[in-house]
């Protein structure tokens, strides 16, 4: 199957380099980085108070509902704000950046083509 | 042999036929639309960010996830959930690390990501071995976990039960490739959420929809035998078990590889995030209310009800249908019986037709192509037919041993084994090989070696397959962790450093440069559509190409 446009080659490691590129890194990884240590310490130390603080985790925050079921469900609203906020920012600053720098490295290309 | 057992529940057969028939139908129809390796392996790429969510969601909660968790509430309490918090919080690993730079970077299996910028041939041969262990265990745990069900809630023998799930699972595969299992997932996750959400509104009308009192009559019902809490311990009653466990649960789903091909089969990037978050919200929901059948369960059937829910409560939420739609022999109690125990049968079809399928890409895709054939240019055709042969060939298998192996084929067992591998072994490997510049060839080899070896070791020594004379003590009195994870997933990422630093530097044909910019911004992804360009961006200055940093 003949593609219409065939894909100019790309300078990959100019593509790298490119200021577009490495602003979407910089931008995902100001999100990408603290989100991931927050969720992965505040599900770990879920973990490890339902492992060596088992009665803190069993007393009752009101009647039959414990502390344990409560922390739980902060885990619940965690993914779900996280995944929200995650999707939001990826399409308001991500994608426009992500666009940017594939458009610049497919410039290129097209320019390196031109002339030789 | 006999067919059908005293007991065969008439209204269970009749869902249960009529579920198959959807399916069997669906199937045909993906079969008129298959063109090649694109549609078998991946839908031709079709499917909305929605339904592959809803997919995701149908490939993911296995009847371990319902029936198992649910009973695991019933009998301990609380330990059942935090089973439930590991797999959901799994999702943010898929979301931040894997989930968009998958589907990017690879064309159908996890083996095209890890192999992308390495040494094709041994990147390409731990990937496969990683894929078909993982889904080895998993597969054959879930088919025994059917035969089981099928035979306590519908009346047919153990055998006929998984040889018949075991027969619609391969003509899914085999027929309607990604687009018969997708949407065979698709169905399963819409019955599984509108069944549970009836039940749950069953049990808390019961309690005038009020949780906290059904949680304070679950507890009210216990008895001095009982094991049932509402805080932790009972259960998992080591802690460093339960860490183990719980790193294992976030970090495994991540490297399972029935999971991870599902992003194949979205257009791009942009829908397989979005795929993410809607899994999310479907499978959060239906842990929450797995919650209120385990304690609707352990409220409603209380002490008496344990031996009637059989090994770790499998039967309970069936049993609770019953009692719900009006008690045993009741047409109300049959037939909410039956529906639950067709859910559960469409349930487990889903799960382990997305296993197949995956451990058919790895063979057809990873070994035959790169392998037997040595790269070698070979038509469509040809990989189809050899991935319907790998996907009859496992599928025989795993019917085989589920079947010689029987009901008392440790399950919990295998499944722990499938997270551990896919947890020490696929991720640590794929992580590194996205994100680290360095990382090569013998760091791949080393990294999913030492993730299967380790957990394989460490659950062959491990208390749950040598329970000791009372059923407490492990072969060896030092080692007594039953999940290998806190263990074997370090070892997994000190493989691949330790062969990074030991291996030659990579001088394979695409560069990290390559994987890292197509993978953040879909470049070249697979089946993407050319970025257009107009008199606007030809203004843009081109970058310079020698800026060194």
């Amino acid at each position: 199957m003949p593609d219409p446009t065939p894909e100019p080659p790309i300078d990959w490691v100019a593509a790298e380099r490119s200021p577009e590129f490495q602003a979407l890194i910089a931008a995902k990884r100001r999100f990408v980085v603290p989100a991931t240590v927050f969720f992965l310490s505040w599900y770990i130390g879920f973990i490890l108070l339902a492992g060596y603080a088992k009665d803190f985790m069993a007393s009752s925050v009101y009647e039959g509902l414990t502390v344990g079921y409560c922390l739980a469900l902060t885990q619940f609203a965690m993914v779900g704000i996280l995944g929200v906020a995650y999707l939001r920012r990826a399409e308001n600053v991500y994608d426009p950046l992500a666009a940017q720098a594939a458009q610049v490295a497919l410039d290129a290309g097209r320019d390196g083509e031109a002339r030789s | 042999m006999t067919v059908l057992a005293a007991s065969v529940n008439v209204e269970a057969l009749v869902i249960f036929a009529f579920v198959l028939g959807i399916t069997l139908a669906i199937t045909y129809w993906a079969s008129k639309r298959m063109t090649g390796a694109d549609s078998f392996f991946a839908a031709g790429r079709s499917i909305t960010a929605f339904q592959n969510g809803l997919a995701i969601s149908g490939d993911y909660l296995s009847a371990a996830s319902f029936l198992g968790i649910a009973g695991l509430i019933f009998i301990f309490g609380f330990d059942g959930f935090l089973y439930s918090v590991g797999f959901l919080v799994a999702f943010l690993t898929v979301m931040f690390l894997l989930a968009e730079r998958m589907r990017n970077a690879g064309k159908y299996t996890i083996a095209d990501v890890l192999s992308f910028r390495l040494n094709e041939r041994p990147a390409r041969t731990a990937a496969a071995a990683g894929t078909l262990t993982v889904a080895a265990f998993y597969l054959i745990a879930q088919m025994v976990g059917a035969g089981v069900l099928i035979q306590a809630l519908v009346g047919f023998d153990f055998s006929v039960a998984v040889l018949l799930t075991g027969v619609f699972m391969l003509m899914y595969v085999i027929f309607g490739g990604m687009l018969a299992t997708t949407w065979v997932q698709i169905i399963k996750a819409c019955l599984l959420m509108v069944g549970i959400l009836i039940m749950s509104a069953f049990v808390l009308e019961r309690v005038g929809f009020n949780p906290i009192e059904l949680f304070n009559r679950a507890e009210a019902n216990t008895t001095a035998e009982s094991t049932f809490s509402l805080g932790p311990g009972t259960f998992l009653s080591s802690p460093v078990d339960t860490v183990s466990l719980g790193i294992a649960l976030v970090l495994g789903t991540a490297g399972l590889p029935h999971i991870l091909i599902r992003f194949f089969t979205v257009p791009d990037g942009k829908a397989a995030r979005g795929s993410v978050v809607i899994a999310m919200f479907i499978i959060g929901g239906f842990y929450i209310l797995t919650t209120f059948i385990g304690f609707g369960a352990r409220a409603f059937l209380g002490q008496e009800g344990v031996a009637a829910a059989g090994t770790g409560g499998n039967l309970a939420a069936p049993n609770l249908a019953q009692f719900l739609g009006g008690g045993e022999g009741t047409f109300g109690g049959d037939l909410f019986l039956a529906v639950i125990a067709a859910v559960a049968f469409a349930t487990i079809l889903a799960v382990v037709a997305g296993l197949v399928l995956s451990a058919s890409g790895a063979v057809a895709h990873d070994i035959w192509t790169s392998i037997i054939r040595k790269g070698k240019p070979h038509s469509d055709k040809e990989e189809i037919m050899v991935a319907r042969i790998a996907a009859t060939s496992i599928g025989a298998i795993s019917i085989a041993i589920a079947i010689i192996g029987g009901e008392g084929l440790n399950v919990s067992f295998m499944v722990g084994l499938a997270f551990a591998v896919a947890a020490s072994a696929n991720f640590p490997a794929l992580v590194c090989a996205l994100s680290w510049r360095r990382f090569n060839t013998t760091g791949a080899v080393t990294g999913v070696t030492f993730g299967i070896v380790s957990s394989i070791f460490l659950v062959i020594i491990s208390p749950k397959v040598w329970p000791g004379p009372d059923g407490e003590g492990g072969m060896l009195s030092f080692y007594d962790l039953a999940n290998p994870g806190i263990i074997s997933i370090p070892l997994g990422f000190f493989g691949c450093w330790l062969g990074t630093v030991l291996g030659k530097p990579e001088v394979g044909q695409r560069s990290f440069d390559e994987l890292y910019v197509r993978s953040e911004t879909g470049l070249q992804a697979e089946g993407s559509v050319l970025v257009p360009t107009g008199p606007a961006a030809a203004a843009t200055p081109p970058p310079a190409v020698a800026g060194g940093r």
